[in-house]
């Protein structure tokens, strides 16, 4: 039986994973639209972000994989799940990105300017770098929430782990092992993260922070 | 003495707008290479606006700017600075903050040798042996695999001036760089301001250090609500003010 579950693992990674990078990088347009110069571009991003955080991601689940093939756009559940998850972490992430861009101070990018640096070179070499070491307990944290979020995947039939203890229940009645199995599985993942996270976050602070 | 020499730096006319507010009104000013100008005045004056529109930090509303051989008009009906405009005058004016503004998350050494890698196009070593001599000269060579977040403010400052001269600037510009400082570690920071005007470098002063105005300035604007109320050599200005409002702002600074 634990053996069966485990295999669903490998979904349960891609899914979290794929959602996560592509929600990373398209939660960089995300952010920079939140603070454009445009206010047609800001409200967008800020519509974007309201919208896809104000519905439950088991609908926005089913909107994507029942609703688009309705409409004529068939997707395999794992594609539709990988979608909805990418846009769910891109609002999210786009959020946690726009908050570490407040929080940096606003000396930083004049310093950068006096020194007659390009908008690229203070991108690349002095927001980006701050702004993730900022985030990065935040994103990891969001990444272990998507993690378990993933197992919504089980409802459009996504063969993940959550889906195989659902069988293995049906079949066997032993839904409290199955589930044990699968709880504990998912805490072996997300515990060694957020211990990871700390650490990092904590070395970061070592280093850089005011003593 | 001559008499005919072109000033080196040249505000005409700066005028700068928040809104509806004028913070900045027809503020004018000639400084000639290795003059040490100080600007004072009461908070709200302008001061730091005026030093931030001099690099374009703040884009003047109106205004002419000559720096040696930069010069640009800005005002309705003239384009924006181009961005190799920007560069060229960054690269020769230099400034130093309040706030030090240090880069957190670099070394004090790459704090320094950054922009000199990526404006000046330096290579490695070159910008290394710049910064170590840099550092030498403000007494951090200790310090070049410190981390800002490691130093003390005054280091920090002196870290930040080092970075500002990395790049060989003709200007620099100070805003308040003791305000944020105890006097003792300020008295440093003035050390370090002093060495650098008496070996001729050009700078700008936005302060509330009164007797290093005096005795380091070649000349004292004093600056009230966004205008220039009175400009003069350092001892006729502190001692023999003729404006009104000067009056009464160094007798509140100096308590008399």
């Amino acid at each position: 039986m634990f053996l069966y579950i485990l295999q669903g693992l490998v979904w349960t990674v891609i899914i979290t994973v794929g959602g996560f990078t592509f929600g990373a990088v398209v939660g960089v347009g995300v952010a920079a639209a939140r603070v454009a110069t445009s206010r047609i571009v800001r409200i967008i991003a800020r519509v974007w972000v309201d919208v896809i955080r104000g519905v439950p991601p088991l609908v926005w689940l089913f909107v994507v994989f029942f609703g688009l093939a309705e409409v004529g756009l068939r997707l395999t559940a794992f594609q539709a799940a990988i979608l909805t998850f990418s846009l769910i972490a891109s609002a999210y992430l786009g959020e946690i990105y726009r908050g570490g861009l407040a929080a940096l101070g606003k000396g930083q990018v004049e310093a950068a300017h006096s020194l007659g640096l390009g908008r690229f070179d203070i991108l690349a070499r002095i927001v980006s770098p701050q702004v993730l070491r900022t985030v990065s307990p935040s994103m990891v944290t969001y990444g272990i929430g998507l993690m378990k979020d993933s197992a919504l995947a089980s409802t459009i039939g996504v063969v993940e782990m959550t889906f195989r203890a659902n069988q293995v229940t049906q079949n066997t009645g032993q839904g409290l092992t199955a589930f044990a199995i699968v709880g504990a599985i998912y805490l072996a993942m997300s515990i060694p993260l957020g211990v990871w996270a700390r650490r990092v976050d904590n070395r970061m602070r070592e280093k850089y922070v005011v003593a | 003495m001559e008499s005919s020499t072109i000033p080196y730096l040249r505000a005409q006319g700066v005028t700068k707008d928040f809104g509806s507010v004028r913070v900045l009104d027809d503020v004018s000013m000639d400084i000639n290479s290795g003059d040490v100008v100080s600007i004072i005045g009461p908070s709200g004056a302008g001061k730091s606006t005026f030093l931030r529109c001099i690099n374009l930090l703040e884009t003047p509303t109106e205004g002419v700017l000559e720096i040696g051989d930069f010069r640009i008009t800005i005002g309705p009906g003239h384009k924006h600075a181009t961005k190799k405009e920007l560069s060229t005058l960054r690269r020769n004016v230099g400034m130093v903050f309040q706030s030090f503004n240090l880069f957190p998350h670099l070394s004090v050494l790459e704090n320094i040798c950054l922009a000199q890698r990526r404006v000046l196009g330096r290579d490695k070593d070159a910008a290394r042996v710049r910064a170590f001599e840099l550092l030498d000269r403000v007494g951090l060579s200790d310090k070049a695999d410190a981390f800002p977040g490691r130093c003390s403010g005054g280091q920090q400052q002196r870290v930040a001036i080092a970075r500002s001269l990395s790049l060989d600037p003709q200007v620099m510009l100070f805003d308040e760089p003791t305000s944020a400082l105890d006097p003792e570690v300020g008295a440093e920071i003035l050390a370090v301001m002093r060495e650098l005007a008496d070996d001729g470098m050009t700078m700008i002063i936005v302060t509330h250090e009164m007797a290093f105005a005096q005795e380091v300035g070649d000349r004292i604007y004093v600056m009230v609500d966004g205008r220039i109320v009175e400009s003069g050599a350092p001892a006729q200005v502190m001692t023999n003010p003729t404006h009104e409002r000067t009056k009464k702002f160094l007798g509140a600074v100096l308590g008399r």
